[in-house]
């Protein structure tokens, strides 16, 4: 019995049942489609990520004090004086030393419009070196101004641009008049944790508006202490600043004024890309993980209907077996069908998936990178799991005795 | 009388009744005949018919010389018993100690009462089930020692059956119906269906090849059936009631039809329990309580069965 014509019958069996083979088929489709969106997604948002770390400071070695075990997540104790910014500075192979300070704002207007609970960061003119301005310049240390990205300055209702004023209203309801005087694209090389590009971003000079000071251990005075430090090295060294950097850490103040369980990290953004990349994929595999489970009920749709189908068909398979159908050729003919079912179900979910995923990016606002990869493997598992759903079927159909199979009604 | 038979020449599937037969017409053969080198139809005391093979298309290898006595049985049960076991204790003779043979050519009805064995007999011929005891042989295959997937290909290649409730593929066309066995025999789709358009052009239906069972009447799909039947130039047609679900009138169709097969020189099966329908046959046995009681010949055929294609005819001449 050659391919193509057991492909005819198969087809025409699955043809015949119209609504039931298209159910069939959903299953499979859900099944594929959810791995398939999951997968692209994943795939996006870590390309997204990575593509960002890497692209805008692939030489940036970032300092944090981080609770043991946790890494980046553990980040936010401030510790770093500015001392060690200096000392920093003094390692070689350092171009530039950014500290960065996270100013807890209550609400920022502009004009009539006033958006609550934003966050700016406290940065020195440094932080935009490797920036690219829309409109406008950096802000100067001392000056009453401010400098946002793109995705802030759209979110008032009319759009803020350079030399409109904004208003902060700092903890304690004190409010700062500060001029808008530079807007940017992207994130200004932050440190990524959930830092996609497109959030919005407020950035003010350390001076004067970022005022959590510490005593200085070795300075004895007071000074203002950051929670993370940025090390602009020179790219042809980024791993030997690290370590350099590393070197210097017990001589620095943050060595002293960090808490009990927490450490000092210096990480590169590859170490950082690295993690990300490790934590998304982790996020990727528990979410497909849980796709699977609809491929295993669509898996179970298939075998169900092949076997109603098998009991049905009785009769039929009784006349093949006296026209002379051996029994792995009617083992074939089923199995072929329930493959099929698969196939199809594969075939239309990863378009499906595709489509999902594409969403789910617009969604997040990233933008959406396919895993092709994938795609062939969704194929492959519709293949299987139409095999593995539809061989008992297809083994109790070659196993039809034919004498009762004729007299079946 | 032993008169030797040696038949030559290559079978096609496809064209049924036009087999080359070489035989040697003298009365006397010696057991080492010579086989004449081509052409055989030129050498002294050799003729050519035209006649349906006499035993099975898959024994004739090329050059080969096969031997076939005259009236050689297509079918041949020796001692053929069936045991059901009902339940620990219960066993039911179906069949107890049935010898039957059936020539090529011939056309045997088969009569008895419900729980006679006719259905025990009739699959044990069609190579469905194997007997508890003694042999069954189509067209000198010993199918008792065959696996499943062997006895499916004697049942494709030596065995067309017609059923009662005609037993079409639903949702295949007449003509894919008719071909449908030859799928199984590796005939590609050409010439399948080329060979099904013939064969339901011989039955009177080559207006309905495109249509599918439900479309047709019952006796059209009995007729279906029978050129399916045919499809595969078997060596035995077993007809299980071929009349049973038809009125009497297209019964008589239906009949006349099968007539006509045999006619042809095929050999034909006929179990029914009606008197009037097991009369088209030469001859009719009689089962009783998994024996047979009487083999009766049948007078007053319709129609000769003594045809010119018929190989043992020629053979014994």
């Amino acid at each position: 019995m050659d391919f193509v014509e057991t492909l005819r019958l198969s087809g025409r069996a699955i043809r015949a049942h119209k609504l039931r083979s298209a159910l069939t088929v959903l299953g499979i489709l859900i099944g594929i489609a959810a791995v398939v969106t999951f997968v692209t997604f994943g795939a996006s948002l870590q390309a997204d990520v990575v593509g960002q770390i890497s692209e805008t400071s692939a030489n940036n070695v970032y300092l944090v004090a981080a609770e043991d075990d946790e890494g980046f997540a553990g980040a936010g104790r401030p510790v770093f004086t500015e001392s060690d910014l200096d000392t920093f500075a003094g390692v070689e192979g350092v171009e530039r030393v950014v500290p960065r300070g996270i100013l807890s704002v209550a609400a920022i207007s502009h004009r009539d419009d006033t958006i609550a609970r934003t966050r700016a960061t406290a940065t020195t003119p440094d932080a935009f070196a490797s920036s690219t301005f829309v409109a406008g310049e950096s802000f100067e240390l001392g000056s009453e101004e401010v400098v946002l990205n793109r995705r802030a300055a759209q979110s008032f209702e009319t759009n803020a641009s350079v030399g409109d004023t904004v208003t902060l209203t700092l903890g304690g309801g004190r409010t700062r008049n500060l001029t808008v005087v530079g807007i940017i694209d992207g994130s200004a090389g932050e440190v990524p944790f959930g830092a996609f590009g497109s959030q919005a971003r407020v950035f003010v000079p350390t001076n004067p508006l970022y005022n959590t000071v510490v005593e200085s251990p070795s300075a004895g005075a007071p000074q203002r202490v950051y929670p993370q430090v940025t090390v602009v090295a020179d790219p042809a060294e980024t791993g030997a600043v690290r370590e350099r950097v590393e070197e210097v850490f017990p001589e620095t103040d943050a060595a002293q004024l960090v808490p009990d369980g927490f450490e000092l990290l210096a990480q590169t953004s590859g170490d950082l890309a690295d993690q990300v990349e490790e934590i998304v994929s982790q996020l990727t595999r528990f979410v497909t993980g849980i796709a699977v489970i609809a491929l295993i009920v669509g898996a179970v749709g298939i075998a169900n209907i092949m076997l109603v189908s098998v009991t049905e068909r009785t009769r039929e398979i009784g006349i093949m077996k006296a026209v002379g159908a051996r029994n792995r050729e009617v083992m074939g003919l089923f199995l072929t069908e329930a493959v099929l079912l698969g196939v199809i179900g594969a075939a239309l979910g990863v378009p499906v998936g595709v489509l999902g995923g594409w969403a789910a990016t617009q969604y997040a606002e990233i933008s959406l990178t396919l895993a092709p990869g994938w795609f062939a493997i969704a194929v492959v598992v519709g293949v299987v799991v139409g095999a593995v759903a539809g061989l008992y079927p297809a083994w109790r159909a070659a196993r039809v005795d034919p004498i009762e199979a004729l007299r079946y009604e | 009388m032993s008169a030797r038979l040696y038949c030559f020449g290559n079978h096609s599937r496809a064209r049924r009744n036009r087999f080359h037969l070489t035989v040697r017409t003298t009365a006397t053969p010696t057991p080492d005949s010579p086989v004449p080198t081509l052409p055989y139809h030129e050498a002294p005391g050799w003729r050519t018919i035209h006649a349906r093979p006499a035993v099975s298309p898959g024994i004739v290898t090329d050059g080969a010389q096969i031997a076939v006595e005259p009236g050689d049985a297509v079918v041949a049960l020796t001692d053929v018993e069936k045991r059901y076991r009902r339940t620990e204790e219960v066993v039911v003779d179906a069949l107890a100690g049935v010898s039957l043979s059936l020539p090529e050519g011939s056309y045997t009805a088969v009569m008895g009462p419900s729980g006679s064995g006719k259905s025990t007999l009739l699959n044990l011929v069609g190579g469905l089930d194997t007997p508890t005891a003694g042999t069954v042989a189509i067209a000198g295959t010993e199918l008792s020692g065959l696996s499943e997937a062997e006895r499916a290909r004697v049942r494709g290649e030596e065995i067309g059956f017609v059923f009662q409730t005609f037993n079409l593929m639903p949702r295949l066309s007449a003509a894919e119906n008719v071909a449908f066995p030859l799928v199984f025999q590796g005939v590609d789709r050409a010439e399948r269906m080329e060979r099904a358009e013939e064969l339901l052009a011989d039955v009177g239906l080559a207006d309905r090849t495109d249509h599918r069972p439900n479309e047709l009447s019952g006796g059209q799909r009995q007729r279906v059936a029978i050129a399916r039947a045919l499809a595969g130039d078997p060596a035995l047609v077993l007809a299980d009631e071929p009349t049973g679900n038809v009125d009497t009138e297209t019964g008589d169709r239906v009949m006349s039809v099968l007539d006509g097969v045999n006619d042809a020189g095929n050999t034909i099966l006929l179990v029914t329990h009606e008197r009037r329908i097991a009369e088209h046959a030469d001859r009719i046995v009689h089962l009783r309580d998994g024996r047979i009681q009487d083999i009766e010949p049948v007078e007053d055929a319709a129609e000769s069965n003594e045809s010119d294609g018929d190989a043992a005819d020629a053979g014994a001449a």
